[in-house]
């Protein structure tokens, strides 16, 4: 019997705006529990949600350890070898674009890779295995530390990191051969991921419900961005619009638009102060990222909702949008800007502070964040235009939107994402990376390659548009050529994933041990600060205080000490 | 001379410093492994290099595109990454 999902109509016929307005509600009344709780049902629903954390799990979860820390760093190291599995499979995707039958001795074995299956695993591998493990890690480092607590479960999140990596493996596999032995594992894997999610946003929730103080904004962009993705999928499901194109396409654009942009921005945000010992540059453009990236549509991503329409099972469906959706939704994208511009413009000042250089520019990490916030908005304009041709009748430009979402990924993405990892490593670990010339090496290995890579390929997906426009039906041996190109050039993020990778692994065992204190201050959580000798404003700055924070002086007298009179 | 003489120490040490100019042995072997075969060419022209010859042809048609070699790269840089925590994991 077929379900009829389509029990909300608010928007008379139009599924995708439909979407969107319950999508906006739901979200107006996550944000109302969270700052008001569930009254008497708070203790109850606390308590039973860290009993099925911990307890629940019976031996299961004494497996793991539940350290501080422990959970950030597991997550931190199986995100980086992701990306070396991420980018592999991206490089020898865009390697068969232009050489089909490279890999064809694999099919001996029953393995018959496509440049586009390869691509696509490649995609499922980077967002949820690379990109999405980090910033999970970096919230749960985060997170408490804005709520002046601790994490409501460390071992829970430390085991389901591992139920995660089982989750995108399937996930990987299924982007190959999505049906085995009868049986669409898209599901299994979607299932998988759908309940580590669950256990994370819990996590985090039950964190955040102890928080000693009010929670900033990268916080709440954090917070925001991690709840937005399931209900972004209720939204769609109950509506009915996940089984069109257009409602397929809509909820791919709203998990990237909030899991993956608002998370890695609140992510970015806050390592961007911690990193450079500034204050946040402007809490008003924090405030615009985070309502902007709830409220609009993020145009960084695929001109398709293939992802979301194979996770969730549904039949794939082409975007044909009415004219009154491709209004509404390139009006969103559009819109989208606005946040994308405040993130660019609160990353760079905060970084660069009050003066012209960064106090430490030679630190992991704060390299990937300004490459992230350098190439954010160029990106963010160019799949501007590419996805709104692609809600056009006829689109154009759809040739280039797989190397576009590409360059989202590996130019935006997981530098934000991987940059952060590489920050907090030392605070999370107590030890630093074992070498800062190697991380400056595979940064440049990894930036260089994926931006000169990426690059190349798009010029020749341009010459591929050009010789199909021209209806030339010889294919031009200069856009494989092109193509060979890029795609060795994109073979120095694989390099750089995996010198990261090896300079975390030996970092753990012979790092440098951190001063935790030292490495883990921020300006974002200081609310007072003790002067106890005359020093200069810029040192305070450094130390964590920002604007608002109170300098409180501490008396000192010249006077010898002596016992305490009872 | 016995063994428990003044003269000996009786026990094995392992230096934990390595000599820069270590590499430069590792380096000199490599050349003369080179030079050897190079000489096997001039030596016995047209004839297949013993035991090499009859291993490769198994690989035919499996490494026959330029891929394979970034993908070599690749799983090097993987199996080091594994050797590392193994070996960290292990060591004292």
């Amino acid at each position: 019997m077929a379900v009829n999902w389509e029990i909300l109509d608010i928007v008379g016929g139009d599924q995708a705006l439909t979407s969107m307005f319950l999508f906006w509600g739901l979200m107006l009344l996550t944000y109302f529990l969270m700052q008001n709780g569930l009254s008497i049902f708070n203790d109850v629903t606390k308590s039973m949600s860290l009993f099925m954390l911990e307890k629940a799990l019976g031996p299961g979860i004494d497996l793991v350890e539940g350290r501080e820390g422990s959970a950030s760093k597991t997550w931190f190291i199986q995100g980086m070898l992701w990306l070396i599995a991420a980018s592999t499979l991206a490089f020898e995707g865009l390697w068969l674009k232009q050489d089909p039958t490279a890999l064809h001795s694999l099919s001996a074995w029953g393995y018959d890779p496509t440049a586009s299956s390869l691509l696509y695993a490649s995609n499922f591998a980077a967002l949820y295995g690379g990109v999405g493990m980090l910033l999970v890690g970096s919230s749960l480092h985060i997170i408490p530390r804005l709520s002046g607590t601790d994490l409501a479960s460390e071992r829970n999140a430390t085991l389901v990191s591992f139920l995660w990596t089982l989750a995108v493996v399937i996930l990987v596999i299924a982007a190959h051969d999505s049906v085995i032995l009868g049986l669409n594992i898209f599901l299994i894997g979607t299932a998988m991921h759908t309940l580590g999610f669950v256990a994370i946003a819990i996590n985090l929730l039950l964190t955040v419900s102890e928080r000693k103080v009010a929670l900033p904004i990268p916080g709440w962009l954090i917070m925001m961005g991690v709840l937005a993705d399931p209900i972004s999928v209720v939204a769609t499901v109950l509506t009915g619009s996940i089984q069109t194109g257009t409602g397929q396409w809509l909820l791919a654009q709203m998990v990237g638009g909030t899991f993956f942009f608002a998370t890695a921005a609140g992510v970015a945000l806050y390592v961007s102060s911690s990193a450079s010992g500034n204050p946040l540059w402007s809490r008003s453009l924090g405030a615009a990222t985070l309502v902007g990236a709830l409220a609009t549509v993020n145009p960084l991503g695929a001109s398709n909702g293939r992802m979301a329409a194979d996770m969730l099972g549904v039949t794939f469906e082409q975007l044909q949008p009415s004219s009154q959706d491709g209004i509404a939704m390139a009006f969103l994208m559009a819109l989208a800007m606005i946040p994308v511009m405040a993130l660019v413009a609160n990353l760079m000042m905060t970084l660069r502070g009050g003066d012209a250089f960064i106090e430490n520019p030679d630190s992991a990490g704060i390299p990937e964040l300004n490459l992230g916030a350098s190439m954010l908005l160029p990106l963010a304009a160019a799949c501007l235009f590419v996805q709104s041709d692609a809600l056009s009748a006829a689109p154009e430009l759809s040739g280039m939107s797989a190397t576009m979402l590409l360059m989202a990924i590996w130019l935006v993405l997981v530098p934000f994402s991987l940059g952060a990892a590489l920050h907090l490593f030392p605070t999370v670990t107590g030890r630093s990376l074992l070498s800062r010339n190697r991380a400056r090496w595979a940064y440049w290995m990894m930036g260089g390659g994926a931006l000169l890579g990426l690059t190349v390929s798009v010029m020749s997906d341009l010459i591929d548009m050009s010789l199909i426009e021209a209806a030339v039906e010889d294919p031009s041996a200069l856009s494989a050529d092109v193509q060979a190109v890029g795609a060795i050039l994109f073979y120095g993020t694989a390099v750089g994933a995996i010198m990261h990778s090896l300079n975390a692994v030996s970092g753990l065992f012979r790092g440098t041990m951190e001063d935790a204190d030292r490495a883990t201050s921020s300006s974002i959580t200081m609310d007072d600060y003790s002067l106890v000798t005359p020093t200069s404003v810029r040192k305070i700055l450094a130390g964590g205080a920002d604007l608002d924070t109170t300098v409180v002086p501490v008396g000192e007298s010249d006077d010898a000490g002596g016992p305490t009179e009872l | 001379m016995s063994e428990g003489g003044s003269g000996t120490v009786g026990e094995f040490i392992q230096g934990e410093d390595e000599p820069s100019s270590s590499w430069v042995i590792l380096a000199f072997g490599l050349v003369t492994s080179l030079a050897l075969l190079v000489l096997h060419g001039i030596l016995y022209p047209g004839r297949d290099l013993p035991v090499i010859s009859e291993i490769l042809p198994v690989f035919e048609g499996v490494f026959d595109s330029g891929i394979w070699f970034f993908i070599l790269g690749v799983m090097i840089g993987v199996f080091a990454i594994i050797a590392t925590m193994m070996t960290e994991a292990t060591s004292e």
